[in-house]
């Protein structure tokens, strides 16, 4: 019997964006003293420092471009030793430099890859009220 | 104020043990820590009684499910002690990032200013049974939700995204990678003590062996052992009077703090500019430049780290470490290469964080290298981790 895959606990600084996915938007955290998205969001700002951030979530356009990008065919993850092979995408989001997240790319182990091809955020329904977000080649045109 | 290292040259390794390296030792681990330390202060030519310092690094490097137990998956400064029978008037564990340099800075720390005499610094390192970095864990709180229900998760995927970003940038290709693979293991094979000994490997058993997470191959990664080294350190001035030749530290560094960024995320960008600044910081606290480093022993946990490290450090420009390396620049046997991997590494010799390095620094400065003695070897260099997420010590035969 396959393990089930691992879900979210969500927390006070991350429960808007679980809330987002679940409505397949995809909302970041922005500092509420500077604007600049952070992710994940921690306990101080890290592009303004600020220790009082209080986050805001804003959504965001989900285009972006492969940074880099790996073939997962050995997992460490018991929940997704049924998934492999999958593709993991490191992800350079379009609203601001540097602003990279990790997911799967959700079009198959042998999608043609090169860095800098334009992908647009997918997601994954996990289960019930639970979506994951990844990634689909493209631009979402 | 100077940014040199005031206590550059006052402190010295004056002896060493290492025990076997093995998949399993079929033994606790601080059985094996209690025999290397036994062995590392006769080695020095002391008693248990001149030991009064006892420092380690005691992180179990595992991501998974697996408990710390003591004496058992792990070793501590003090477990040690207690174990021996000491009465040491000064312990500590190294909590930071760079796990070796930075008990190395402890160790020198408490010498120099005077809180202890002679150190015993040790390093154990545990295989547990299963799988390493196992976790079966069904829900994820904290900042592991931002990766983990997405699939990236332990140290596999961590460095297969920057190392394809080097070989996507840079057009390096997996012929260079088994260069070094290849001259970890050539060397490895030559050491007694190694998982790897008399086990050499060829390019085509490196190129033809599994992908685990693409580009990383079974091969790119260090293989987890059971083992223990054991290395005595006291002032200069005592070490000249004890059975071998000391070799000196003539400063350290760790990296500077690492961007913000998801957990185990590693951009290439992150991982050469927070190196830049390690080496520039190694540079300035030891007082020594590249172009005198005879032995720069760089860090293999996984492959690309060499790369990493030889640009770095300044050996190679930005893009051209994967070439250097597939000229021939580091093999061991080569008039005129760099020596990198001449102590085996990690990869040569099993996953002993660290203590590769920084004993084949002793050996070849000591004079204690044996069949592989290099003539001449004056400046030593041993790194640890990433260049952006470790550190790195000087070691000089001569007070620099």
């Amino acid at each position: 019997m396959t393990a089930p895959r691992p879900l979210p606990v969500p927390d006070a600084n991350s429960t808007p964006y679980w809330e987002a996915a679940a409505r397949h938007v995809l909302a970041l955290p922005g500092c509420s003293r500077c604007g600049a998205f952070c992710v994940p969001p921690g306990p101080t700002c890290r592009h303004c420092h600020a220790a009082d951030p209080a986050f805001t979530y804003r959504p965001v356009s989900g285009r972006g471009r492969v940074r880099s990008w790996t073939v997962v065919r050995r997992t460490s993850l018991a929940g997704f030793e049924g998934e492999v092979p999958f593709v993991l995408v490191d992800v350079e989001l379009a609203e601001q430099e540097e602003l990279r997240m990790i997911g799967r790319l959700l079009d198959g182990p042998d999608a043609p890859l090169r860095a800098g091809a334009p992908v647009t955020v997918a997601f994954e329904d996990v289960t019930d009220g639970v979506a994951v977000p990844g990634f689909v080649l493209g631009d979402g045109s | 104020m100077s940014p040199r290292f005031r206590a550059g040259g006052q402190v010295a390794i004056a002896g060493y043990a290492h025990s076997q390296v093995r998949r399993h030792a079929g033994r606790p681990l601080g059985a094996l820590a209690v025999e290397a330390a036994r062995a590392a202060i006769a080695d020095a030519g002391l008693e248990l009684r001149d030991i009064d310092g006892f420092v380690t690094a005691p992180l179990f490097p595992t991501s998974g499910a697996h408990t710390a137990e003591d004496g058992v998956s792990t070793v501590s400064a003090d477990w040690l002690a207690g174990a021996l029978g000491a009465a040491p008037r000064y312990t500590a564990g190294f909590q930071g990032v760079g796990q070796l340099p930075g008990a190395v800075a402890l160790a020198v720390g408490a010498i120099a200013g005077g809180a202890a005499d002679c150190v015993l610094l040790h390093r154990a390192l545990h295989n547990p049974a299963g799988h390493y970095h196992g976790s079966a864990r069904h829900e994820v709180g904290g900042l592991q939700q931002w990766t983990v229900p997405q699939g990236f998760f332990g140290p596999l995927p961590m460095i297969a995204l920057p190392y394809n970003e080097y070989l996507q940038r840079y057009g390096a290709d997996h012929e260079s990678m088994a260069s070094v693979v290849v001259e970890a293991r050539k060397n490895g094979a030559r050491i007694p003590w190694s998982y790897w000994y008399q086990r050499p490997l060829t390019a085509m058993e490196y190129l033809a062996s599994p992908m685990v997470n693409d580009p990383v191959r079974r091969l790119d990664c260090d293989i987890p052992v059971d083992g223990v080294a054991a290395f005595v350190l006291t002032s200069a001035e005592r070490a000249r009077d004890l059975p071998h030749r000391p070799v000196h530290v003539a400063g350290f560094a760790s990296s500077p703090p690492p961007p913000p960024r998801l957990p185990l995320h590693w951009p290439l960008d992150d991982i050469m500019a927070g190196g830049a600044e390690t080496a520039r910081r190694l540079w300035e606290h030891a007082g020594v430049g590249p172009g005198e480093v005879d032995l720069p022993q760089v860090y293999d946990g996984f492959s690309p780290f060499v790369w990493f490290w030889l640009e770095s450090l300044g050996h190679c420009p930005a893009g051209e470490a994967h070439r250097f390396v597939q000229d021939g620049g580091i093999d061991s046997d080569a008039p005129g290469a760099l020596p990198v991997l001449s102590g085996g590494g990690a990869i040569g010799g099993g996953r002993m964080h660290g203590v590769p390095q920084m004993l084949e620094c002793y050996l070849q400065l000591a004079g204690r290298a044996g069949p592989r003695q290099r003539a001449g070897a004056e400046v030593a260099v041993a790194c640890q981790s990433s260049p952006h997420y470790g550190g790195a010590v000087v070691y000089t035969a001569q007070p620099w």
